[in-house]
């Protein structure tokens, strides 16, 4: 059997309530450190959910409330105490739907190096701009036109943009809301090599509807329904042999 | 005598609803077809033909008769001997004749007036007659032909649709109608004015003091007159306080507005802004004649009453005092429109914002007021339109010198002022005076036009990003 990688993130007994209604029950779910862990299920099982609580994006939420641990580093995020700004810092996340600011591309890129005094000269900014859209595969494409609105560019290239503005502050982990469901097949060939590249410097967790895509990126698979992790092991586990009904019926086009 | 007709046809066109519902049922029934359309649309269809012809022809009728009458009856007056020298005369004399049939004249009744207003009897009982008669011949007319269409199962649901998109375009044809008619009447009068005083002279002048053409007929001015004129009509001073006065405001409307707009739209809780924002728009409810009294009585003094303590003389009506209210009267128009504008950023923007570790208000700084500028700046002109239209506060807090002047503590005038004192009391319809008001009042439209089309035009090309 193959090594894993280390832990990296390690959620405990973690229940998420939007009002009344709770959406994750006892989730408890490891990371492991640069490796891509695909979670899937049905819509409304909870997989967002659960990744927004990585970089407390449900703070947003004003109904929204988290019990539970959950640990990056052996380090408790879930803490009133904690500073948001360099938890999200280190946890980068990208969204269903491509959403570049309104500004130029160079500004989408650098806009978090300033945000964290990253980059104070000129030159030491276009260097972190330069390698994001780099590592983001975008750079040969747009390097003519890095003042251009990066609202102008296609559904792909958006979203790689939004990949490279999350790379931009050096995180360590990157979250990713079903990156790909707003783009074509091309574009999203394109995405799952770069996550593939990405995956050797960052820990990546990507919600996905696609089982394709799951087995295609990732090495850890997690099956949520209705609010509960169902199962999670191996993908190549996952996809062959899982061990709960539910999970076999999910993935064979059951139901879902 | 029109509301007895009105009613009536009320009542008819409303009893052949049910008429032509029950009508066309037992047809369908009798003679085993299916109808065109519901019973129902046969009785709208009754109602339409019964109720339009006849009450447009009424209105038609209403407007029209005072006037034929009046020209049949100072015409048969002349006919009689009465000697009229113009216009005004004979409407002296018709007006005597009208209060005669009314019984209301306590004056002197020679012949002339007596046959007169005999024979205004005589042309009210024919008028009044006719149109009965006719009106009566219409419903009839109309109820025949619908009767007869509906008889022969027409598409009465089609027909009901094009009868109501007439009358819907109707309608919007009145709107525009109206407006065309303002700015004509708006256009010739200041035409008038400005074959009188040239129009650089107007634009350019730098003095306003329409007082000295009082009750001087403007086509008998003669050249030495006009030397003297030409400087009275200087619009520099008015459209400097009126800017001058609407800059001030904006300085107090803007950042507050702007300010608690973003509150609203991004930091109150649901709750508050339940309860907070019906309050603000409360503000924009208060007639404005209630701020102006409030800038008048108390904001006013209480400015010179600084003043005097600081040594500084303060007119008690200043620019400042109806600036600072004018600014408070539109405080909501920004707040609730940058609110709207604000909400309108998707939230996926400040989501990417937060996801690299900005905090509320990085975000509203770099992402969201960047993304809605368009529209806040769509907002800030409509509110600066607002404020240069506003008419009471400025009557009552500013004054009516027009004073060229830059010092908040003096009063000075605006354009809606200016048209006020003007209009007010009785006025000389050909004295260059009055027109000039037409002539402020076409450059304040033009003005508001121009600044409401280029507010449009952001607030729009700021949603189709968006949309």
């Amino acid at each position: 059997m193959e090594l894993m990688n280390e832990i990296k993130i390690k959620s405990k007994n973690l229940n998420v309530y939007y009002g009344e209604k709770q959406a994750l029950f006892d989730v408890n779910l490891d990371l492991n450190e640069k490796e891509v862990t695909a979670l899937i299920g049905p819509s409304g099982c909870g997989k967002s959910t659960f990744i927004r609580c990585i970089n407390r994006m449900n703070d947003v939420i004003d109904i929204c409330k988290v019990s539970g641990n959950i640990e990056i580093d052996g380090v408790e995020i879930n803490d009133k105490n904690l500073d948001v700004v360099s938890l999200r810092e280190r946890v980068g996340m990208v969204f269903q739907k491509p959403n570049p600011f309104p500004k130029s591309i160079y500004d989408n890129i650098s806009y978090g190096p300033k945000i964290h005094g990253k980059g104070e000269t000129k030159s030491e900014l276009d260097e972190i701009v330069e390698n994001s859209l780099k590592k983001a595969a975008l750079w040969e494409e747009v390097k003519d036109r890095l003042d251009e609105p990066g609202t102008g560019l296609s559904g792909g290239q958006q979203q790689r943009l939004c990949i490279a503005r999350a790379i931009s502050v050096n995180p360590e982990v990157i979250l990713m809301d079903e990156p790909c469901s707003a783009l074509d097949p091309i574009a999203t060939a394109k995405i799952e090599e770069l996550i593939d590249e990405l995956k050797k410097t960052y820990t990546i967790v990507i919600v996905t509807h696609s089982m394709a895509q799951a087995v295609r990126v990732s090495q850890k698979t997690g099956f949520f329904h209705l609010g509960k992790l169902i199962e999670v092991g191996k993908t190549e586990k996952i996809f062959k042999n899982p061990d709960n009904k539910m999970t076999q019926d999910y993935i064979t086009g059951r139901f879902g | 005598m029109n509301f007895v007709l009105i009613f009536l046809i009320t009542i008819f066109s409303l009893s052949l609803f049910f008429y032509g519902r029950s009508k066309t049922k037992s047809i369908s029934i009798e003679k085993n077809i299916k109808l065109n359309a519901l019973p129902k649309f046969y009785g709208y269809y009754l109602v339409l033909w019964c109720s339009i012809p006849s009450l447009v022809f009424l209105l038609i009728w209403t407007l029209f008769e005072p006037v034929i009458i009046k020209s049949i009856i100072i015409e048969t007056a002349a006919n009689q001997g009465a000697i009229f020298n113009d216009k005004n005369e004979a409407n002296l004399i018709y007006e005597k004749i009208k209060a005669i049939y009314a019984g209301t004249y306590f004056g002197d009744i020679d012949t002339i007036l007596k046959e007169s207003a005999l024979s205004y009897a005589k042309f009210i009982n024919l008028f009044t007659n006719s149109k009965i008669v006719l009106i009566f011949g219409i419903v009839i007319a109309s109820v025949i032909y619908s009767l007869k269409k509906i008889k022969n199962n027409n598409k009465a649901r089609d027909d009901v649709e094009v009868i109501l998109k007439g009358l819907l375009f109707a309608s919007s044809l009145i709107a525009i109608l109206t407006t065309l008619g303002i700015i004509f009447s708006l256009l010739f009068e200041s035409i008038k004015f400005f074959s009188v005083i040239n129009i650089f002279d107007y634009l350019f002048g730098t003095n306003w003091s329409p007082q000295r053409a009082f009750v001087r007929d403007a086509s008998a001015i003669t050249a030495e007159e006009y030397e003297e004129l030409k400087d009275a009509f200087g619009f520099i001073p008015l459209i400097a306080g009126t800017s001058f006065i609407a800059f001030i405001a904006m300085l107090v409307a803007v950042p507050v507005g702007l300010f608690s707009g973003i509150y609203m739209a991004e930091y109150a809780s649901l709750k508050v802004r339940r309860i907070s924002k019906p309050i603000i728009e409360i503000l924009a409810g208060i007639p404005t004649v209630v701020y102006g009294f409030f800038a008048a009585l108390t904001v006013g003094p209480f400015f010179r009453q600084i003043g005097e303590n600081l040594g500084l003389t303060v007119s008690s009506e200043s620019a400042l005092a109806a600036g600072l209210i004018m600014g408070i009267m539109i405080i909501p128009y920004v707040s609730s429109l940058s609110d709207d504008v604000i909400n309108s950023v998707p939230q996926s923007l400040r989501d990417g914002s937060y996801a690299v570790g900005a905090t509320k208000s990085e975000t509203i700084k770099k992402v969201v007021i960047p993304a809605a500028l368009p529209g806040i700046i769509g907002s800030v002109l409509l509110a600066v339109s607002r404020a240069i239209g506003e008419t009471m506060i400025v009557v009552m807090a500013a004054g009516l010198a027009a004073n060229l002047t830059i010092n908040p503590l003096e009063s000075t005038t605006t354009i809606t002022t200016q048209i006020v004192m003007i209009l007010v009391g009785d006025q000389e319809f050909d004295s260059p005076k009055t027109q000039s008001a037409f002539a402020l009042g076409l450059t304040l439209f033009i003005a508001t036009l121009v600044l409401n089309y280029i507010a449009q035009r952001a607030v729009k090309k700021y949603r189709e990003k968006y949309d």
